[in-house]
């Protein structure tokens, strides 16, 4: 909202300098996004003078001492070093006398140039804020008046502050509502505009202008009033009016139209203005449009009205989109004569809705979205009459239309200075709360002594909707005490005994920390990806599940079900630009479903790629699938996950673009957790525009599955005897898992130990697959480690023991023992 | 025999010279001084020398075996050192580079989300987490958000079908749709209703917008939010906090200011303006920075904590805007391209 500073003096007192006024509009809590300074600023020690004499330069070139009159006031003729080509002597000129400070805060002192005494500046318009050439000196009127401040003789200057209001304050939408903001910060008083029209006193009775006024939608339009005039003469406004207006923005039409932005700019009350001729039935009615009726609205558009919107309409169609915009049908144009003034409210939501629907804002709407004050509905109308018989006369005729609007409003509220100074935590001495409140118009009308306390009744002005309990008028004291003078403090606190950062934080930041250390860079990609992309890489179900219902862009229309295409776009982001990236992971939340509802997990993800184009002097062996397994194993494990009951099944079927045969996953939806791991797919990541081979793994639990601390760890005791190391090596189908064959091994060897001491490992060291074996068939090398805490063993009771594992674990024939 | 000794002697010195590997050199010694080597031989020979011989004849032995030594000595060390050096290789260039990769990195936005629990946990604030996929209860009615507030809108938040089900994400009602968090203060609410004051939490997190991309605008986004619930919290507690955590931050010559403003859910409500010149790209007097206020006895209400009890404050800010400022980075979007150039300045 545009506020002009020439336009609050009308009402307020303001003598402080733009940048006070910026600061104390910022403090009050409307942040100021501009502002515009238009016209000569006010400029004390600003005179015009008569240059008299001119000399040049006796040490520079393009300097004239010249001597000036700026008035026996100011002391008469001086001296004064000017630059300017055109001080010629005769010309009458703005000077700057010493103590002036220029726009820019640039002060004029007595001094020496060039070794020349200089009692003052002459100055071009920009060096006073105007607008204009800067070459050469400002030259004014041969008769302008030697001595006279500048700001006397030349138009008045403004500066328009481009304001945002919150939403709580729609009483501030208004040059009288900045007005009583501005006048409590500076403790002026207001004066609000002097209307002479207060009502129709004798009542001509015109009928066949406006003779009555219904209103179907009282929900909607809870006060209506109507007023015609006669005899007006449509033509422009005068230049005060249209300086006004023209100053925040707004294009004079004519004195009508004129007259009702004025009156909603400086009161805030959005007036409707009707040619009466226009009006069918001369009767207005308030009512919810029918579905589909069309109105051509002012802006030249026709708008399709749907039956939950309210119009004001005659007899025969809608005439107006009630509080947002008239229609060209009962626009007033030069021929009219006769008018009737609308002035009402309307329910805020209403008209938020139309408007949002209809596409369509106007300063009207953008007053009545946030609520006009009912109470003060009528008197802008008087204003508006006073203002278009100043300006286009008439005279008003009845009957007065108004209907609705119960014009009662008390409310109080009860506070304690005590509750004041406890919430803000400083101290303010009642006098200074009081004066503060009432500054606001906020009247303490009782003060009831509660000892030690007192209890203030506060009344609350009917413009001050957004105040109903005693915290807001904590906010109202502070406001004009001054926000920025709360003063500093320790950051102190009770110490809270449960007060351990959640384990989802916990948890991000191990994996932070460990990817970090193993050399990956951390990305950080949007949660919206494309339905293309989670079709083509994950599958049709999740582009179906996890769709957004109004995305803003095609290609982030959809959750994401995996951090790898993040990964991946970011390594291809990388590889296009020439920057070489072999590592990337990210942390963030992925979404997956699980029977048929979608669940939101903990991600954490990693890539590797190995592109042969980056080459090096010394090389270094790629990544493969043991390099992912390891990493993933030990994000599990961060993430609380029993890895060692984890079982990693190779994956064979598409989706989620891993390489069948080459990826892997453990864990699944149902139990709230899931790894995978691999090389992704050859062919869709070169289709994606990737180079090289690339390596990928994903952790994704649920949040309330994570585990982060396990309590306090024990002691184990460990073994000082030296253990004793028997290596075997079985043959076994080719496709069949190692683990499984190592897990049977292991099952044996324990049994086979007994109690007498322990199988301490079964490790695979070798598997071997080719020349010496029978088709189909693999060989696994195990080493099987047996240790006692008691004793150092004897090879004979190890032999044993190895003998009778070499014995069982052939026993289902599935197994032999290599030779 | 002293024949026999001279010439086992000369051939042992020739064989030993020659020695190129361990295996020869074991080979070599079994030869000679094994058990069945060919000094062994002559040594067991002793037994048939007549008595009066046998010291003359076994110092001689004895001497050919010291020499022996010695020369099986020599050979092995010899053997070693040409091991070592061919296990060593030639050597190094100590300018030519590692081909291994440099240091991973940590995102700036993981940088100064964790540089801000830091300091808050320093006074006392524990992490809280919660879903970014919330619902209309939790986002927006707990924070008292009138039903027809335009930041409710789909013009301005992402809304899933009405049909969408999200498995651990609670409902309040029914019949409230699910949409994606506009801000971390949902977090708050949840919370709240999980624990019991006194509370001192901070909440960072992802929310969303709908709005358009630009240099200062991303459709995702971080905040990171305080909520301090106790008895008697003050206005100047709030800002005791605020001057804490920028002057930790940003430095000791960092002021903040207060603003008046307006948020649903804090009465009285501010805008934190910053006034730290010394940052790069800084040049205005006041930045603003965030948004604060004293939590509103309606949400304390809301959550079933005793408003005439409790007091708090809560403060918010985006992450982003904190790194763009800390860092001097002009364009949000870099945040999100991860160019490695980028992500590579700030650990």
């Amino acid at each position: 909202m545009k506020i002009s500073r020439n336009w609050l003096k009308q009402y307020v007192a303001l003598d402080a300098s733009v940048d006070e006024l910026k600061r104390a509009i910022t403090l009050l809590g409307f942040e100021v996004e501009g502002v515009i300074n238009t016209g000569l600023p006010p400029l004390a020690q600003v005179v015009v003078g008569e240059i008299k004499t001119r000399e040049k330069h006796p040490n520079a070139d393009k300097l004239s001492i010249c001597t000036v009159d700026v008035g026996l006031a100011q002391g008469g003729v001086r001296t004064i070093v000017c630059g300017a080509p055109n001080c010629a002597v005769g010309n009458r000129v703005p000077v700057a006398l010493p103590g002036a400070i220029l726009p820019g805060n640039f002060k004029i002192k007595e001094s020496k140039i060039r070794g020349q005494a200089s009692a003052g500046m002459l100055c071009a318009a920009d060096e006073l804020g105007l607008t204009g050439s800067a070459s050469g000196l400002l030259i004014l009127a041969a008769d302008a008046p030697i001595g006279v401040a500048l700001n006397e003789i030349m138009p008045e200057g403004d500066t328009v502050f481009d304001l945002e209001v919150t939403p709580n304050r729609p009483d501030a939408l208004s040059h009288i509502g900045m007005a009583r903001e501005l006048a409590a910060w500076f403790r002026r008083p207001v004066e609000f505009p002097a209307t002479t029209f207060r009502g129709i006193t004798n009542e001509v009775l015109r009928p066949d202008i406006l003779a009555s006024v219904r209103v179907e939608a009282p929900e909607d339009c809870p006060l209506y009033f109507g007023l015609g005039l006669t005899g007006v003469k449509v033509g422009p406004s005068p230049a005060w009016l249209q300086e006004r207006l023209q100053a925040v923005g707004l294009r004079p039409i004519n004195n009508l139209v004129d007259v009702g932005n004025y009156v909603m700019l400086e009161l805030g009350q959005p007036l409707h203005i009707f040619d009466a001729k226009k009006i069918k039935g001369q009767q207005l009615v308030v009512r919810r449009a029918v579905e589909g009726e069309i109105l051509l609205t002012l802006d030249g558009k026709e708008r399709i009205l749907s039956a939950h919107m309210v119009v004001i309409a005659d007899a025969a169609q809608p005439l107006v989109i009630a509080g947002i915009m008239g229609g060209a049908n009962a626009e007033v144009e030069a021929p009219t004569t006769d008018i009737v003034i609308e002035a009402a409210c309307f329910r805020p939501q209403s008209i938020r809705g139309t408007a949002k629907r209809l596409g369509l804002a106007s300063d009207s709407s953008y007053r009545f979205e946030r609520g006009v004050d009912p109470h003060g509905t009528v008197a802008a109308a008087y204003r508006a009459v006073d203002l278009i018989q100043a300006t286009a006369g008439g005279t008003v005729v009845g009957p007065a239309c108004l209907v609705g609007g119960d014009q009662t409003w008390t409310r109080e509220i009860i506070v304690s200075p005590d509750y004041i100074r406890e919430r803000l935590g400083f101290y303010i001495s009642d006098e200074e709360m009081r004066g503060a409140l009432e500054a606001l118009n906020l009247i303490i009308v009782a003060a009831v002594a509660r000892p030690p306390a007192v209890d203030w009744t506060v009344k609350i002005p009917s413009y001050r909707t957004d105040l109903d309990r005693p915290i807001d008028l904590v906010e109202e004291v502070l406001r004009i005490y001054g926000t920025d003078r709360v003063p500093p403090a320790l950051a102190i606190g009770p110490a809270l005994a449960d007060g351990d950062d959640d384990p989802i934080a916990i948890f991000n930041r191990q994996v932070t920390a460990y990817l970090v250390g193993q050399r990956f860079h951390e990305v950080v990609n949007y949660t919206l990806r494309s339905r293309q992309e989670l079709a083509t890489w994950v599958s049709d179900t999740a582009a179906a599940e996890l769709a957004l219902a109004n995305p803003f862009v095609d290609d982030q229309s959809h959750l994401r079900p995996t951090l790898v295409l993040g990964l991946l776009a970011a390594l291809k982001l990388n590889q296009s630009r020439g920057v070489p990236a072999t590592q990337l992971f990210e942390t963030g939340r992925v979404f997956m479903e699980l029977n048929g509802t979608v669940q939101e997990y903990l991600g954490a993800a990693f890539l590797l790629c190995h592109n042969p184009k980056e080459r090096s002097w010394l090389a270094r062996s790629a990544p493969d699938f043991y390099t992912v397994k390891q990493h993933l194993m030990i994000l599990a494990q961060q993430a609380g996950i029993d890895w060692a009951s984890a079982e990693l099944r190779p994956i064979s079927g598409a989706g989620w673009g891993w390489q069948a045969g080459h990826a892997a996953v453990a864990g699944e939806s149902s139990i709230g957790w899931s790894v995978c791991g691999g090389l992704l797919d050859l062919s869709m990541v070169r289709a994606a525009g990737v180079e090289g081979t690339v390596w990928a793994g994903m952790l994704a639990i649920l949040p309330e599955k994570l585990t982060s601390s396990t309590g306090h760890r024990r002691y184990q005791p460990f073994g000082l005897f030296p253990t004793v190391l028997r290596d075997l090596a079985l043959v076994v189908e080719a496709a069949r898992s190692a683990e499984e064959v190592r897990r049977a091994l292991l099952g044996i060897a324990q049994a086979s130990t007994g109690s007498a001491f322990a199988i301490e490992a079964v490790e695979i060291f070798d598997v071997y697959q080719g020349q010496g074996l029978p088709e189909g068939k693999k060989s696994l090398g195990f080493s099987l480690s047996f240790r006692s805490q008691e004793r150092t063993l004897t090879d004979d009771e190890v032999n044993a023991v190895f003998t009778k594992i070499q014995q069982q674990i052939v026993a289902d024939g599935s197994i032999t023992v290599r030779a | 025999m002293q024949v026999t000794l001279s010439a086992l002697l000369a051939k042992a010195s020739a064989e030993f010279v020659g020695l190129q590997s361990r295996a020869d050199f074991e080979a070599a010694k079994a030869r000679y001084v094994g058990p069945n080597g060919e000094l062994t031989a002559l040594m067991k020979q002793m037994g048939a020398v007549p008595k009066e011989q046998r010291p003359a004849l076994g110092k001689l032995i004895n001497e050919a075996k010291g020499q022996l030594q010695g020369q099986l000595d020599a050979a092995l060390a010899r053997i070693s050192s040409a091991e070592i050096a061919a296990q060593l290789g030639p050597s190094i260039d100590p300018t030519l580079p590692s081909p291994d990769a440099g240091p991973g990195t940590s995102h700036p936005l993981t940088l100064v989300r964790e540089e801000m629990c830091r300091i808050l946990r320093k006074a006392g604030f524990a992490v809280v987490e919660g879903p970014e996929v919330e619902t209309e209860y939790y986002c927006f009615d707990a924070l008292s958000t009138p039903a027809d507030h335009p930041a409710r809108d789909a013009q301005d938040t992402f809304y899933f079908p009405a049909q969408a089900r999200f498995g651990n994400i609670s409902k309040k009602v029914a019949e409230e749709k699910y949409l994606l968090r506009t801000h971390t203060s949902s977090v708050q609410i949840r919370t709240m209703l999980k624990g019991e004051p006194p509370l001192r939490v901070v909440s960072p997190g992802r929310v969303y917008r709908r709005d358009t991309s630009d240099a200062t605008h991303s459709a995702n986004f971080h905040q990171i939010e305080c909520l301090y619930v106790d008895k008697n919290v003050t206005v100047r507690d709030l800002k005791a906090l605020l001057d804490y955590i920028f002057a930790s931050l940003l430095g000791k010559n960092t002021k903040t200011r207060f603003r008046s403003h307006y948020f649903g859910y804090t009465e009285p409500s501010f805008e934190v303006d910053l006034s730290a010149q010394h940052l790069p790209k800084v040049n205005k007097e006041w930045i603003e920075i965030g948004g604060c206020g004293m939590v509103d006895p309606a949400v304390f209400d809301g959550v079933g904590y005793d408003s005439t009890v409790w007091t708090g404050y809560a403060f918010g800010m985006g992450l982003e805007r904190l790194a763009m400022l800390m860092y001097g980075i002009d364009d949000i979007r870099y945040f999100y391209q991860n160019d490695l150039r980028f992500l590579k300045q700030f650990t």
